[in-house]
């Protein structure tokens, strides 16, 4: 499954950066651009929601502190690249402080928690006038100079290829066995000797990252941000909607839930116009009610299933293995 | 006698007055969570479609909201029953974040619904009592329709207690509350109470609707903000207490008065959030509960 | 030189003293049951141990430091391991994932947890069941599961509670036989169990009996059993028939 996951991924990435020479019209890379910024999100997203189980409908934070420091950074004068790091580095220190109150409550607290931090930060925005510009807006530098809407889509197609590529590590790592163990059963991962709150403050502070960068993307390429553009939980809602569309917890899953997504707003903005929310929400309870694994985890689930039933009986004897000689156990060596 | 006085106790009336509403929103809410650990994103949806239910039929009957309010709260009872036997049963065995995403998408629906068929242009009633003013000593003025929606609202949240600790259904989903597994195992069809008390808690963000529409403007998302302000008042009050979700209101309204008279009224929704992570942080129980979050 | 020591440890809840004044210590290589009815403190005092809560009163010594106050997962790195009472499977992982879980507290190699998982396993008995989800297992294989997890982290003690309830007797007695060979890899093992005593008997070097948290009671199984008040406590006279 996993092989096959990242073999899909990175065909589908490779070829994706040949796109700009196919494509005539800028709009079409602008929302191409959008579908790839939205599958790195979702991959950043994944790591805290999907793999650590801590489903955050904050991440909106992250991003806007990427964009809002990408801007106001550049506004004092520092240059714009520079400015972004600073601004992951921002980002970054929000995670911990939000991690930290957040990560200590269960269920729908911790939901919430996360809700209510990026509303304040949105708001903070908005009243702090002298410094944000608050509802009017501040401007934001081009990280592009040279055919720019060509390079941001580039840019997209990379953050999701780092994203991705950064996903696949941590799946197979200590790291991420730790996630999921915390996603499965917090106590039991406590008792083998999991640091839970480090282990989850570490996937934040890098799903924080990677949305910041992003964050600080979408900013640059739309060159002005308002607070209810880049903080509204209209993006947390879709960041957490694209990652359990696609999939939560798996590798494709970000990607696939983004295509899918944005193609689907993208279509539904024209064909229904007025109505295209109400679909969007249509297709959030359809998902929901019938497809909660998402696209690849329903596929996943079902393309197992087809493999041979398994052979060992459940509750294999147990008195003929004892009188076996154990193999060399490397205890208390 | 100071000025400043007499503009605190105003504010902390004016927060009375308001915090009653709110303390109607946030039983309802308060009484789905403690319930079933719900947390309904539709609801401030169902508080718009109580507003716009009391507004439509305003328009055609000229009959005064604080008259007809149990329309909408009798339509949101059933709007709040079918959703959750069409809806969310089929999804209780899932983690809280399923329930919040497909309450989720059921507000979206709702609200665009709204504006598909009234328009997104903002909306108001005019009825006679909005001129009447009460005046309490020479300082202290109190627009009319508040007080009457203060004492509607006061006389609607002691008739959800005396449901909820009286009734057969308020011990019955108590009983819920405390012991999910051992409830059915005691006669009490689960699912029945948890859509009845789904039903209720929507009918009380209908009602809180109807009861806002003349002193408040209507367009499709003036639910959002009284959404997230009930989610507050239910943690503030503690692990799905409805009196605490009620006092939580009460204090909120004073609160949020209070901001706007010092900071303004831009820092008043932000200090709803505050307060929210405050207690998240300080006192996760919330100020009256007990139990840990 | 003692392994575990407890020292004077209370614990109450509310109004309810579940452990009261209780002191015992374990040396290195000991095979310990601690017996006693169902409520008698078993479980509370697991988890005093492994800090999931910390005791009003007393103290703990594990190893020559005070572990009164740590947190759980510390407790597991100090080499305290143990399983529950409910057995907490993570149920969509594959059975050798969940004890790489436990392998991966002494390696941070992917591969080395993968040997060091399927070596446990073997040794359990269960190569078998490596590559199926835990989520279709049944209780004897999930019990082992647990230990295997728990065997993983390399312990120097290992706190089984109610390690044979759910198994029939055979199964229960080759389970007790597995474990009395693990003191040969120089585990300690503190077994709590509330009435298999057959086990108990066969395989314990010491036993120790609780009764409404208070300590009535520690010394060799066969002498502890004849005691009186034990006797009382359980109000059953069978076990005196299996200790003569």
């Amino acid at each position: 499954m996993r092989k096959w996951q990242v073999l899909i991924a990175a065909v589908f990435l490779f070829a994706a950066l040949f796109v700009p020479l196919l494509v005539p019209t800028d709009y079409t890379l602008q929302i191409l651009f959008r579908v790839f910024l939205f599958a790195a999100l979702g991959l950043a997203w994944n790591l805290v929601g999907g793999y650590a189980g801590q489903l955050s409908l904050g991440h909106a934070a992250y991003f806007g502190v990427g964009a809002y420091g990408l801007a106001l950074f550049s506004k004092l004068g520092i240059s714009p690249w520079v400015s972004v790091l600073l601004a992951v580095v921002v980002a970054m220190i929000c995670a911990a402080a939000i991690g930290s109150v957040s990560f200590r409550l269960r269920g729908p607290y911790f939901v919430l928690c996360t809700i209510a931090f990026a509303e304040v930060l949105r708001l903070v925005a908005k009243n702090l006038t002298n410094v944000t510009g608050g509802d009017v807006g501040v401007q934001v530098p081009l990280l592009f100079t040279h055919s720019p809407i060509r390079s941001f889509y580039w840019s997209g197609v990379l953050l999701t290829a780092m994203a991705f590529i950064l996903t696949v590590w941590i799946e197979r790592s200590r790291f991420g066995y730790y996630l999921m163990a915390i996603r499965e059963d917090q106590d039991t991962a406590l008792s083998v000797g999991v640091n839970a709150t480090r282990s989850k403050l570490w996937a934040l502070l890098i799903s924080a990252a990677i949305t910041g960068l992003g964050g600080a993307l979408y900013a640059s390429m739309f060159l002005f941000i308002v607070p209810d553009q880049v903080l509204a939980m209209d993006i947390s809602t879709e960041i957490a909607i694209v990652a359990m569309l696609g999939g939560a917890g798996t590798l494709l899953g970000p990607l696939v839930g983004s295509v899918v997504l944005e193609s689907a707003a993208e279509i539904f903005k024209n064909v229904f116009k007025e109505a295209h929310l109400l679909i969007y929400g249509v297709l959030i309870v359809v998902v929901v009610l019938f497809m909660p694994d998402g696209i690849v985890g329903t596929c996943i689930r079902k393309l197992s299933l087809l493999k041979k039933p398994p052979a060992a009986p459940i509750g294999t004897p147990v008195l003929a293995s004892t009188e076996k000689e154990p193999q060399h156990l490397a205890i208390n060596e | 006698m100071g000025n400043w006085l007499y503009a605190l106790l105003q504010a902390i009336v004016n927060g009375l007055l308001t915090g009653a509403l709110y303390a109607l929103i946030g039983m309802g809410m308060a009484l789905i969570f403690g319930v079933m650990r719900i947390v309904n994103f539709a609801h401030g949806a169902f508080l718009m479609m109580g507003m716009y239910t009391t507004y439509v039929l305003f328009q055609a009957t000229g009959i005064s909201p604080y008259y007809q309010f149990p329309v909408a709260g009798v339509l949101l009872f059933f709007v709040g029953y079918a959703t959750y036997m069409g809806l969310l049963r089929r999804i209780r065995g899932q983690v809280d974040f399923m329930v919040i995403l497909l309450t989720m998408g059921l507000a979206l629906i709702l609200v665009d619904g709204a504006q598909l068929v009234f328009g997104a242009d903002y909306h108001q009633i005019n009825i006679p009592l909005l001129s009447k003013n009460i005046r309490i000593g020479s300082q202290i003025s109190i627009n009319a329709p508040w007080l009457v929606s203060f004492a509607l609202a006061m006389a609607l949240a002691g008739a959800l207690y005396w449901v909820v600790t009286q009734t057969m259904f308020g011990r019955a989903a108590r009983a819920i509350a405390q012991n999910p597994y051992a409830a059915p195992l005691m006669g009490i069809n689960v699912h029945q109470v948890q859509a009845i008390a789904f039903g209720i808690g929507s009918a009380a963000a209908g009602v809180a609707g109807a009861l806002l529409l003349p002193v408040f403007y209507l367009f499709p998302e003036v639910g959002n903000q009284f959404k997230l302000k009930s989610f507050v008042m239910v943690v503030l009050g503690g692990m799905g207490s409805i009196q605490g979700a009620a006092i939580a209101g009460l204090v909120l309204g004073i609160v949020e008065n209070l901001t706007s008279l010092y900071w303004g009224n831009e820092w008043a929704l932000a200090v709803d959030f505050v307060l929210f992570i405050l207690v998240l942080s300080l006192k996760p129980s919330g100020i009256f509960g007990s139990q840990r979050a | 030189m003692s392994l575990l020591e407890v020292k004077h440890v209370s614990k109450r809840f509310g109004g309810l003293k579940a452990i009261n004044d209780v002191s015992f210590s374990v040396k290195p290589g000991e095979v310990t049951f601690i017996v006693g009815p169902n409520g008698a403190g078993k479980t509370t005092l697991f988890n005093l141990i492994t800090s999931v809560f910390h005791a009003d009163s007393g103290s703990i010594c594990f190893d020559g430091r005070d572990i009164s106050y740590l947190t759980p997962n510390a407790a597991a790195q100090l080499g305290i391991g143990r399983t529950f009472q409910l057995v907490k499977p993570l149920r969509n992982l594959t059975v050798l994932e969940n004890v790489m879980l436990g392998a991966f507290l002494r390696t941070s190699s992917t591969a080395k947890a993968e040997k060091e998982a399927a070596n446990v396993l073997r040794f359990l008995g269960m190569e078998k069941v490596l590559h199926l989800p835990a989520r279709g297992m049944g209780l004897p294989m999930l019990k082992r599961l647990e230990i295997a997890r728990a065997l993983a982290t390399q312990p120097k003690l290992i706190l089984l509670d109610e390690v044979v309830a759910g198994l029939t007797t055979s199964e229960a007695i080759a389970l007790a036989m597995l474990l009395k060979r693990l003191p040969e890899w120089g585990i300690s093992t503190i077994g709590g169990i509330e009435h298999v005593m057959q086990v108990v008997m066969r395989i314990a070097d010491r036993l120790i009996v609780l009764d409404h948290g208070n300590l009535i009671a520690d010394g060799q199984p066969q002498e502890v059993v004849h005691r009186p008040e034990v006797i009382e406590a359980y109000l059953g006279s069978k076990y005196k028939e299996i200790a003569t």
